[in-house]
């Protein structure tokens, strides 16, 4: 529009605009808010699994607290440092590690929701961070490590605990922005569905390692003494793992200049963070490409030939067969399914070796020996462990089983044909446990006892979960994030876990007690009279389950579809 | 319902509620033998509710659904049996390669493997999908997706086939292509319904048009008892009390 000579200006006015007011922090974290509450809305099972998440998140605070102001409490001002150097380090490094493998993060803020609003990297990267900063874990972390500043109070006064206060505020900062950033990075990292794949199932391994890692750090916390301790938490309080948590103790210490230091390397540490975020953000708010068509290649073979892989050709071309073959390619190619069988091999083959083995060896007091009881004991572990899985098969499939319900599959059918196709994948494995087990123990007469438990506790456990997973389902949500998960699902998950664990561990122990009473005998019986429980056990639960799962199809198809 | 000839889909009184708010509230609605019918409705109308129930994967309140004569929710079996079914918002099975995932409905619906490697093949190249070879549904593009969806549903060749806006994210190349496809599937003496906002679509293709508004059907019948001398558009915008011009409000455009 010309700007020196306008005759037609007085007529045509152009439209007034306001110019837009800043978005704040403030309106983030009340974002946040709003979409908790409204998540809570009318759902009581959602509240009391909030109070319940709350709860835990209380309890840790408190343990917390506790053990970071026992120092002071106890008057064992040596602890002091390696209580907030090691303490804090650990807990950095669960912020760093625990959103990738276990909890996800909570995405109901979700960067790609902003993608096309007007907002600048540096607000956005801000706003979303204070956000983050509004949740249980946070709140409870903060509270857990004002038990350094009760310390640092304690040692060396009010300047002291001023400044362990902010080295605590640091530190929390830091552990958000470092869970943050990694699974932003991470997310931006695995945008192909391959790659992606292929890191769920590298973090499933690493996460089925994290047990053993813990079992060997409290065996070597057995042994630890004070002054290796102190070592150990003065290399770890000059990174910035333990940086703004010992900051409190050197100030009371009498090391002024360190605590600066210190405060300082936080404070690098979370701006680094921050800007690391918020390069990840913007890929992340792109959102996820589609590689597109792969491989042109047409294959050989018919239709029905291609569905079943080549182990399973003996199985017949019908309705059970479709079902059976589709399933067992699922354990497969889904990432979600393929995690969870790598956990239950690291686990299985672990645990008992631990139990049984280091029984002998490894914990002190040799006089604890293996038996057959304790075995058996250790693979009804095993074999419920694995039965598990199947606890929420249907949310694996998602709204997809609409097709099984369109087509009448009877439910009978279903359960039948998603456990055979399971445990196309777990019974070998359980047999190879089996045998490492009888090998490492040097007791090959026990390889009955071994397969003839987990089989019974397997049949038992599939038996049950097929009651849970049409009772007790949830939907996993449909993202490109494989971090995420819904808010309050992973209470609901163990929740879920432990009635299972404990109604297959109810009907799986007489087989532990047969091993205790019957003797020798039992030796050459367990393997028939197990295989013959397990099996019954596991069809009549199809046959039950399956009546159930003729009436509740509808609503089964309703819990394990995403909302969105 | 007719007495000598069952309609294809009879629905009568159905009734769903989502907590507090009422999706669809008494609906009532015959399909006849060998009609293309269009169920047109705004967003939120209660489309894709009314057909979840009328297929047999949403429990209605109260109500039922009727398939060429059976009751879909007291004799699901013999009503599924002839029903082709494609919904919309729901996943496939996108694990597998497309024939994998043929083949699996195929062989869920109980059909001979010979026959379903044959149809399974003509459907592959009729739809242009067959040069996708090992590629996972998953990958697909979002026409792609729906040409394979609609490949499951017509796999057992159903007597009558339930698609859930059909038309949605088609390029109009492949939307030309499943257009030619269903009006081959009347001719031959099957029956249509779908559901879709896209007006044009429905003028051109249907014999029998009903306009859902508010969880109940306000006008159903043939397309020229339903539009009379007027266009459909105009029906349409009359009948679910949308706005036609704009007055002052927008005058900052």
């Amino acid at each position: 529009m010309a700007v020196t000579v306008a005759p037609a200006a007085d007529r045509v006015t152009p439209p007034r605009v306001d110019p837009p007011r800043p978005v704040r922090t403030r309106h983030f974290v009340r974002l946040k808010l709003r979409l908790m509450g409204n998540n809570l809305r009318g759902q009581a099972w959602r509240i009391s699994l909030f109070v319940l998440g709350v709860c835990c998140g209380l309890w840790y605070a408190v343990t917390g607290f506790v053990l970071f102001a026992l120092p002071a409490l106890a008057d064992e001002p040596a602890w002091a440092l390696p209580m907030a150097g090691i303490g804090g380090g650990l807990l950095v490094l669960g912020w760093l590690l625990l959103p990738l493998v276990f909890f996800g993060v909570d995405e109901s803020l979700d960067p790609a929701r902003f993608a096309l609003l007007p907002l600048s990297r540096r607000t956005l990267v801000t706003g979303l961070f204070a956000a983050a900063l509004v949740g249980t874990p946070a709140v409870a972390t903060l509270v857990a490590t004002a038990g350094l500043v009760v310390t640092a109070g304690a040692l060396g006064g009010w300047s002291a605990a001023l400044v362990a206060a902010c080295g605590v505020v640091v530190g929390l900062f830091v552990c958000v922005a470092v869970s943050r950033a990694v699974t932003s990075a991470f997310a931006t990292m695995l945008r192909s569905r391959r790659v992606r794949d292929l890191a769920a199932v590298l973090l499933a391994l690493l996460a089925a390692l994290l047990g053993p890692a813990q079992i060997a750090v409290i065996n070597a916390a057995g042994r630890v003494d004070l002054d290796a301790a102190r070592t150990v938490a003065r290399i770890v309080g000059w990174t910035p793992l333990g940086a703004p948590y010992t900051a409190g103790v050197d100030a009371a210490e009498g090391r002024a200049w360190a605590a600066a230091v210190k405060l300082l390397i936080g404070a690098v540490t979370l701006g680094a963070l921050l800007w690391w975020w918020s390069r990840s953000l913007e890929s992340a708010m792109v959102g996820a490409a589609s590689g597109g068509p792969a491989g042109g290649r047409s294959v050989p073979g018919g239709a029905v030939a291609q569905l079943f892989p080549r182990l399973l050709s003996w199985i017949s071309r019908d309705r059970y067969g479709a079902l059976v073959a589709r399933e067992a390619r699922y354990w497969w190619r889904d990432a979600r399914r393929r995690s969870n069988l790598i956990s239950i091999a690291v686990i299985g083959v672990f645990v008992p070796v631990m139990v049984n083995v280091g029984s002998r060896g490894m914990v002190d007091g040799g006089d604890f020996d293996a038996s057959p009881t304790v075995l058996s004991g250790s693979m009804l572990f095993v074999g419920t462990l694995a039965a598990l899985t199947l606890a929420n098969q249907f949310g694996f499939d998602g709204s997809a089983y609409a097709a099984n319900m369109i087509a009448g599959v009877p439910g009978r059918v279903e359960l039948r044909a998603r456990a055979v196709a399971f445990s196309l994948y777990t019974v070998p494995l359980l047999l190879a446990v089996s045998v490492v087990m009888v090998f490492f123990l040097r007791e090959p007469a026990w390889f009955g006892v071994a397969v003839g438990s987990l089989l019974a506790s397997y049949g038992v456990g599939l038996a049950v979960n097929m009651y849970l997973s049409i009772l007790g389902a949830y939907a996993l949500p449909e993202t490109s994030n494989p971090f995420a998960i819904n808010t309050g699902a992973g209470i609901a998950r163990s929740l879920l876990g432990f009635v299972a664990i404990l109604a297959t561990a109810v009907l799986g122990v007489p087989v532990v007690v047969a091993t205790a009473l019957l003797g020798d005998l039992w030796l050459w019986l367990a393997l028939p009279v197990g295989a013959a429980y397990g099996t019954g056990a596991a069809l009549l639960g199809a046959y039950l389950a399956g009546d159930v799962l003729d009436r509740r199809m509808p609503e089964l198809l309703l819990t394990v579809t995403p909302r969105r | 319902m007719n007495r000598s000839a069952p309609a294809a889909l009879a629905l009568r009184g159905l009734v769903k509620r989502f907590d507090t708010k009422v999706a669809v509230s008494g609906l009532n609605l015959d399909v006849p033998v060998g009609s293309f019918y269009g169920l047109l409705g705004p967003n939120g109308a209660g489309k894709t509710t009314t057909l979840s129930m009328a297929v047999g994967l949403l429990r209605p309140d109260s109500g039922s659904a009727w398939v060429l004569g059976h009751d879909v929710w007291a004799s699901p079996l013999q009503a599924k049996q002839l029903l082709g079914v494609m919904p919309d918002g729901v996943r496939l099975f996108d694990r597998l390669t497309g024939p994998e995932l043929l083949a699996y409905h195929g062989l869920l619906r109980g059909m001979d493997p010979a026959v379903v490697d044959q149809r399974a093949r003509e459907l592959l190249d009729v739809l242009a999908l067959a040069d996708a070879g090992r590629t996972l549904v998953v990958d697909y593009s979002a026409g792609m997706k729906k040409k394979i969806a609609l490949a499951c549903a017509l796999l057992h060749s159903p007597r009558l086939l339930v698609l859930d806006e059909p038309f949605e994210a088609v390029d109009p190349v492949s939307a030309a292509l499943i257009r030619e496809i269903l009006q081959r599937y009347v001719g031959n003496g099957g029956t249509v319904i779908f559901s879709s906002h896209v007006l044009e679509v429905v003028e051109r293709l249907c014999t029998h048009v009903a306009i859902l508004a508010g969880g109940i059907i306000q006008r159903a019948g043939t397309l020229d008892e339903v539009r009379g001398d007027r266009s459909l558009e105009e029906v349409f915008v009359e009948v679910v009390g949308g706005r036609t011009a704009t007055g002052e409000e927008l005058a900052w455009l």
